[in-house]
């Protein structure tokens, strides 16, 4: 499957009375995008008000509490539409030619629940932890209908958010792209013919699937609900798999990221040169352990079926999901395939501590995104987009973690992307 | 919706309780706390009970919520070692957090509650909002 990515570099963002892309600065008449998110039922059903505003780096901004930062792209060539299952009808995506918006980034914004964590700093201290201070900000913050439960809320504000991006994401589908890369991956037989000498690697990505707040969806469908199975790393660039994960800012993995996943963007750096890239197989982070034993020996069949090699195994969130991490890694390895884990510590604020809940001494190639309860102090921000009135409550945070001043002494885990176990942040070995 | 057999729920959640007794076996504790209910069951999987759901279920950090449901087998079977690893390694990671000395209002703690509760229901494969529906909550 082969899919051409147009990159139109976006400069500057700029409210405007029309919706256009010109030379490098993305126009938004912030109406008529409100106009479209507000063309669905949810939406229309449980958000009572939305309003846009503009955050772009350096500026003394802080956007909190943060729900889901999204790529705004669309589709020109090939079957289907972005976001496929939700937004789009739900046709195969990963093939043709996509345009992306790049360096621009719809955020969402808004309590949900009582303890609603994510902050991004513009600039300043905060601004080194999260990759969003780089990006040109369009922020949604959405009110919700009185009496609107939070399930109902989540799902509208999710909806939103990808509407959001999916409207500006179209104004650049007439743009001719600053460049254009290609990514193709081959089935089984002709990537093994094309590459008979190079190690077949694959990429095992564990989606965070527990429950409210906690979900992720793949073409549309809760992915608590699937077994482990094949996808092709560039339907992901389509967003064929989205967030609904709202906490543990720190690691859990944006729309954003899935769209811009590192680990793709890495394997496909070396894909025909020293390794050939064969696939990608997702599997779940369950409650249950039978059902975490049922996925990761479908991950490690699948990952046979294909004859790899080799697998990168990345994580989503904390604790439970280090079960998964530790069960993926050495079912696979029993079996004679190579991993490498990508994960995140929760190592205590001095770093001593055991980093993860679990362990095994098969895991021996590991790469940290860094530590998660390490402290940090962000300065005052002149301007607060969204609301601080959760910081004191949401993860890494503490009571008298905001500060009269408006500064705020927290753990990192309170930062938006600090520590994505992707590797997509500012803390990796790199 | 797993079968009600041979299955019991370890909570401190009266949400679970409100929703859930009519359909499994539940042992509520009143007022203790996260930990607490992580030694009650590492006691019990030191007993020979089988654990069947993962004790840090959420990203809700344990010195962020103070509920935690978690599900056992209800026969005495032979101890599993890598249960008790899990037990063990819970338990050291719940003490790594430091406490926040956060007071929280009722609202904060409903939402805690739902959380751990539809984290439950995601395991037991039950419906969480029709189950809140029948129970008649409908402002949590």
């Amino acid at each position: 499957m082969k899919l051409e990515l147009g990159f139109i570099k976006i400069n500057d963002v700029q409210f405007s009375n029309e919706c256009a892309v010109k030379d490098g600065i993305l126009y938004v008449n912030p109406e008529d995008v409100k106009a479209f998110v507000y063309d669905n039922d949810d939406v229309k059903s449980y958000i009572k008000s939305i309003n846009f505003d503009i955050a772009k780096p350096g500026e003394s901004v802080r956007i909190t509490p943060v729900k889901d930062v999204i790529e705004p792209r669309v589709k020109v060539e090939g079957p289907g539409g972005i976001f496929p299952g939700v937004i789009a009808k739900v046709d195969t995506v990963g093939s043709g030619r996509t345009h992306v918006l790049k360096g621009a980034a719809i955020v969402t914004a808004g309590k949900i629940v009582g303890f609603q964590e994510g902050i991004i700093d513009m600039s300043g201290e905060g601004a080194k932890y999260t990759p969003f201070s780089k990006t040109l900000n369009l922020v949604m913050v959405a009110e919700p209908v009185e009496g609107t439960k939070q399930h109902d809320y989540e799902r509208a504000v999710r909806f939103a958010g990808l509407r959001a991006a999916t409207f500006v994401g179209a104004l650049g589908k007439d743009v001719e792209p600053d460049e254009v890369k290609s990514f193709e991956t081959y089935g089984i037989m002709e990537g093994a013919k094309l590459f008979p000498e190079l190690p077949r690697v694959g990429y095992v990505h564990m989606l965070q699937t527990q429950g409210l707040l906690h979900d992720t969806y793949v073409y549309g469908v809760d992915a608590k609900r699937i077994v482990a199975t094949l996808i092709n790393p560039t339907e992901t660039m389509d967003g064929a798999i989205l967030s609904g994960n709202c906490v543990s800012a720190t690691d859990k993995n944006t729309t954003y990221h899935h769209l811009n996943n590192p680990v793709v963007a890495e394997l496909f750096e070396e894909h025909g040169k020293s390794l050939n890239y064969v696939c990608n197989i997702i599997t779940n982070e369950n409650v249950y352990l039978a059902d975490k034993q049922r996925g990761s020996d479908w991950a490690a069949k699948l990952a046979k079926l294909l004859d790899l090699d080799a697998v990168i195994i990345s994580e989503e969130g904390f604790g439970n999901p280090d079960a998964d991490l530790i069960m993926n890694c050495t079912k696979q390895e029993k079996q004679g395939i190579k991993t490498v884990l990508i994960t995140d510590e929760y190592a205590g604020c001095d770093g001593k501590s055991q980093s993860l809940a679990d362990s095994d001494p098969l895991a021996d190639a590991v790469v940290t995104a860094g530590n998660a309860n390490m402290e940090v102090v962000l300065p005052p921000m002149d301007k607060v987009i969204g609301m601080l009135d959760y910081v004191d409550y949401c993860s890494g945070g503490h009571a008298g973690s905001l500060r009269p001043d408006g500064s705020i002494e927290a753990e990192l885990q309170i930062i938006t992307g600090a520590t994505n176990e992707m590797g997509f942040n500012c803390m990796s070995a790199r | 919706m797993k079968s009600p057999h041979r299955i019991r729920i370890i909570t401190n959640n009266p949400l679970v309780v409100t929703v859930l007794s009519e359909y499994y076996t539940i042992e509520y504790y009143e007022g203790i706390g996260y930990r607490d209910i992580l030694v009650k069951v590492r006691d019990l999987v030191y007993s020979g009970y089988e654990l069947l759901t993962h004790p840090l279920a959420g990203s809700v950090k344990p010195n962020e919520t103070m509920f935690k449901s978690i599900v056992v087998g209800t026969d005495m079977k032979a101890v599993e070692i890598e249960h008790c690893n899990l037990m063990m390694n819970a338990i050291i990671t719940c003490d790594k957090f430091k406490p926040r000395n956060v007071t929280y209002s009722d609202y904060h703690i409903k939402d805690f509650q739902l959380i751990d509760y539809t984290l439950l229901c995601g395991a037991l494969d039950f419906d969480a909002i029709a189950g809140l529906s029948k129970a008649n909550i409908n402002s949590y």
